[in-house]
């Protein structure tokens, strides 16, 4: 089921298009990582998804509800979380989620436990009674996301979560987020530190100068863009002639590269013919040790589209 | 609507502004200043009174009544003091943390928290409204029964004291509401212009209670001090008047806030939670409604005291008509993307020169009709003091006409300046239109140097003076006036020009980012 509906999504500044003729569509429980360079819209989109921009012209809908004809309606189901952020540093912690919870309009017996179990996902139980003043910048981001978190929205919009943290600050974030999908909220998250995204999100979509290069399940999108697959070898003992010998003889085979008791090549047939690779290997006498595909990360991914290397 | 000891804007500032031992210590405060108020107000007396009985001037009787007048004088200075300070305070603190309010919260980038969450534009105005001088409620929730005590003990009605705290929280609430206003109408980066605005607006409030010998008195209530003097003042008083009949300085203070309360209220709840470049204050039909009702507010107040006759009347109305068209015009400009989508639409839709997106000269015409309109009404209303004649309304028709022109001009040049790169396009292109109007005064100064008549003549083609000079009758010099006119409308069909070929261009080749 969609929880993110965008169709025809335009958005212009003075001379600009920020966003050009957007449509996307993200089904409930995914976690839809959006990259791209500074610039190419991924802020604009965000914020006319959560109904604090205005669109020039299309459509956004958030779980079924048109934000820009019925906003109050949407952003019951929208939590959003920015880059660069501030929190109300003359409240207690517990005060300030309080706060948003009566914002979100929750039910009032529902908000002592809920502002108390979401002090607990972001592991700040003890700083519950002192004023946000005191807390580290790790902290008020883990207090920003449970913020966004409070009203157990079915959308979870953050737009570069993670800009400023140091290592341990953004492993707990991660933590943090998968906690929230846990209880069942799609997320939607941008950033341009592609390292951030890798192995975390379950869908991809690339902007460049406003416009969706590409969308989909990670996997999907990374074999779209991939021509060829990178395999990696080792063996056991002196067989560096058979492996050569073997893969010079199949013709999806190119660049091979060997090393000691090792190599790599790239190969752009299909599973079955890599598999009839091996076993020639197999056959030719070499001991294989590991036989694997390197996987392409979310960055050579998108340097390739980028690059216009794939389109 | 939440109620306001539920609305979560009012409990934060509550939790924030009024934890117990700061509410404590502010009450302390409070009522150790009062005790050294009511202490320099004996002191005083007494003082008074020692002197008085040094004095050979009063009688034993005189000095046994001021005797037992004493205690009484005491408490009504002290509850004076008391009212004026609350007063001071509230409506001073009122305005400068609403002021600060919205762009404070933009430069802390709270604000798209809260336009996020589910609180109605109207929800975070009464809570903003009400919690940002939380504090100062507080002060003035703990001096209340002080001075309610003061009071009764300085033989002051009850009734009097209710309307002077009437006043305090209806002028504070209508001066908050000012704030929020000037506060949403700035970007963050220009929070110190906020502030200098507010400072601005809080003289402009003090003085305007000199207003009531002017010939609209009404205009005074705007200041809480005016009904505030009243209160404490005993005998003859200028009087505030709707349509000729006297109207309580209170009352007139109340009846001003509402209406005019009213529209503020109505342009935050359009802007509030709205982007800042999409803000618009007001649409094309409330701009007109606007403008009739300063209009109507005015002819309203109006006391015959210097404008006595229609020839100056009908200049000062039309004047003034010039600056509520100017801010009416300020408040329609289109931003350069809803231009765009009113240029691309405009064949669908019907009546497309009046769509909301389109141009201002269809409504600033508009406004500037029902500005005449009323105009006449309010010539038929005076007729007995301005008289009712066809040279009034013929006078202020070219009065009006060159107000509506030279307006149009302006703003569609700043309309032109808002497509353009410039940065703060409207407030350039405000000076650069002051910088016009400058240039030409100068220029026509300068000509009349060498002759008399080319400097009358200049004046009439390049100002808008020209049309308001009844001095020279004959008919060349209005012929002037007219060729101003033309002038200027011509200019606005080439701005109008320009702004097309710059939406054509945007439309034909949009650089993609």
């Amino acid at each position: 089921m969609s929880v993110i509906e965008l169709a025809n999504l335009r958005k212009e500044f003075d001379d600009l298009v920020a966003v050009d003729d957007l449509t996307l569509t993200i089904s409930s429980g995914e976690i839809y990582g959006l990259i791209g360079p500074n610039g190419a819209g991924k802020t604009t989109t965000i914020r006319m998804i959560c109904g604090l921009l205005e669109a020039t012209q299309g459509e956004v809908r958030v779980a079924g509800k048109d934000v820009l004809g019925a906003p109050e309606q949407a952003r019951q189901y929208i939590g959003y979380l920015s880059d660069f952020f501030s929190v109300y540093d003359d409240l207690k912690v517990w005060e300030y989620l309080d706060y948003f919870a009566h914002a979100y309009k929750m039910p009032e017996s529902e908000i002592p436990a809920r502002v108390t179990e979401v002090i607990a996902q972001a592991g700040l139980e003890v700083k519950r009674d002192g004023l946000i003043h005191g807390l580290s910048r790790g902290m008020k981001q883990r207090l920003g996301i449970a913020r966004a978190m409070i009203h157990r929205p079915k959308v979870l919009v953050l737009d570069e979560p993670a800009s400023g943290l140091d290592p341990k600050a953004r492993i707990e974030l991660r933590n943090l987020l998968r906690s929230a999908r846990d209880e069942g909220a799609t997320i939607l998250i941008s950033s341009h530190i592609l390292t951030e995204l890798d192995g975390f999100c379950t869908s991809i979509g690339v902007m460049e100068k406003g416009r969706l290069l590409r969308s989909g399940r990670l996997d999907e999108v990374i074999l779209a863009t991939t021509r060829t697959r990178t395999i990696r070898l080792q063996w056991l003992g002196e067989s560096r002639d058979q492996v050569e010998t073997t893969l010079g003889r199949v013709v999806s085979v190119s660049g091979v590269k060997l090393a000691g008791n090792e190599g790599e090549f790239f190969f752009s047939g299909s599973n079955d013919e890599l598999s009839q690779v091996l076993a020639d290997l197999i056959t030719a006498g070499v001991r294989i040790l590991s036989f694997r595909e390197v996987k392409q990360t979310v960055e050579e991914m998108y340097m390739k589209l980028s690059s216009h290397e794939v389109m | 609507m939440t109620a306001i000891w539920k609305n979560p804007e009012f409990v934060r500032h509550l939790r924030a502004e009024l934890r117990v031992t700061r509410a404590l210590t502010i009450a302390v405060v409070v009522i150790v200043i009062a005790l050294l108020i009511w202490l320099g107000c004996w002191g005083s007396r007494a003082s008074e009174m020692a002197a008085m009985r040094r004095s050979a001037y009063f009688t034993a009787e005189r000095l046994a009544e001021m005797e037992r007048q004493g205690p009484t004088q005491v408490w009504f200075s002290f509850y004076q003091i008391l009212m004026f300070a609350q007063l001071g305070i509230l409506t001073l603190w009122s305005l400068f943390s609403c002021a600060q309010s919205i762009s404070g919260e933009r430069e802390r980038k709270t604000w798209d928290f809260q336009r996020a969450t589910r609180l109605s534009a109207g929800e975070l105005l009464i809570g903003k409204l009400l919690g940002e001088p939380v504090l100062t409620y507080f002060i003035v929730l703990c001096c209340l029964p002080i001075a309610l005590l003061a009071g009764l003990l300085g033989r002051v009605g009850p009734g009097n004291i209710a309307q002077g705290y009437l006043l305090i929280i209806s002028g504070a609430l209508f001066i908050g509401l000012a704030g929020l206003w000037l506060s949403n109408l700035f970007e963050s980066r220009s929070r110190g212009l906020v502030l200098i605005g507010a400072f601005g607006l809080y003289i402009l409030l003090a003085f305007v209670s000199q207003a009531k010998e002017s010939n609209f008195p009404g205009i005074a209530a705007l200041s809480p001090l005016t009904g505030f003097e009243r209160l404490f003042t005993k005998g003859p008083f200028a009087r505030a008047t709707v349509f000729g009949s006297p109207v309580p300085w209170g009352i007139m203070s109340l009846l001003l806030y509402a209406t005019f309360g009213f529209w503020l209220v109505l342009m935050l709840l359009r802007t509030l939670t709205k982007e800042y470049e999409q803000m618009r204050p007001l649409s094309r039909w409330q701009a007109v409604g606007c403008a009739a009702f300063l209009n109507f507010t005015l002819y309203a107040l109006y006391v015959p005291r210097t404008l006595t006759e229609w020839d100056p009347f009908t200049k000062f109305m039309a004047a003034v008509n010039g600056v509520i068209l100017f801010a009416m015009g300020l408040a329609m400009l289109t931003s350069y993307e809803r231009l765009k989508v009113w240029w691309r639409t405009r064949r669908q839709t019907r009546w497309a020169l009046f769509a909301e997106d389109g141009p201002q000269w269809p409504w600033l015409a508009v406004s500037a009709a029902v500005g005449y309109g009323l105009l006449i009404w309010g010539l038929f209303a005076w007729k007995n003091t301005l008289g009712f004649e066809i040279g009034a309304l013929k006078a202020s028709l070219v009065e009006f006409a060159v107000v509506m022109i030279y307006i149009t001009r302006d703003i569609t040049f700043i309309q032109w300046c808002r497509l353009t790169r410039m940065r703060a396009p409207v407030l350039k292109g405000i000076l650069f239109a002051s910088l016009y109007y400058v240039s030409t005064i100068v220029l026509s100064t300068v000509f009349s140097v060498s002759s008399e008549t080319l400097g009358q003549y200049s004046y009439a083609v390049l100002t808008p003076a020209g049309g308001f000079e009844t001095g020279p009758s004959n008919p060349h010099f209005q012929m002037a006036v007219f060729v101003g006119m033309g002038i200027q409308l011509a200019l606005i069909v080439l701005l109008q020009m320009a702004i097309v070929a710059r939406l054509r261009y945007a439309i034909g080749e949009v650089v993609s980012r």
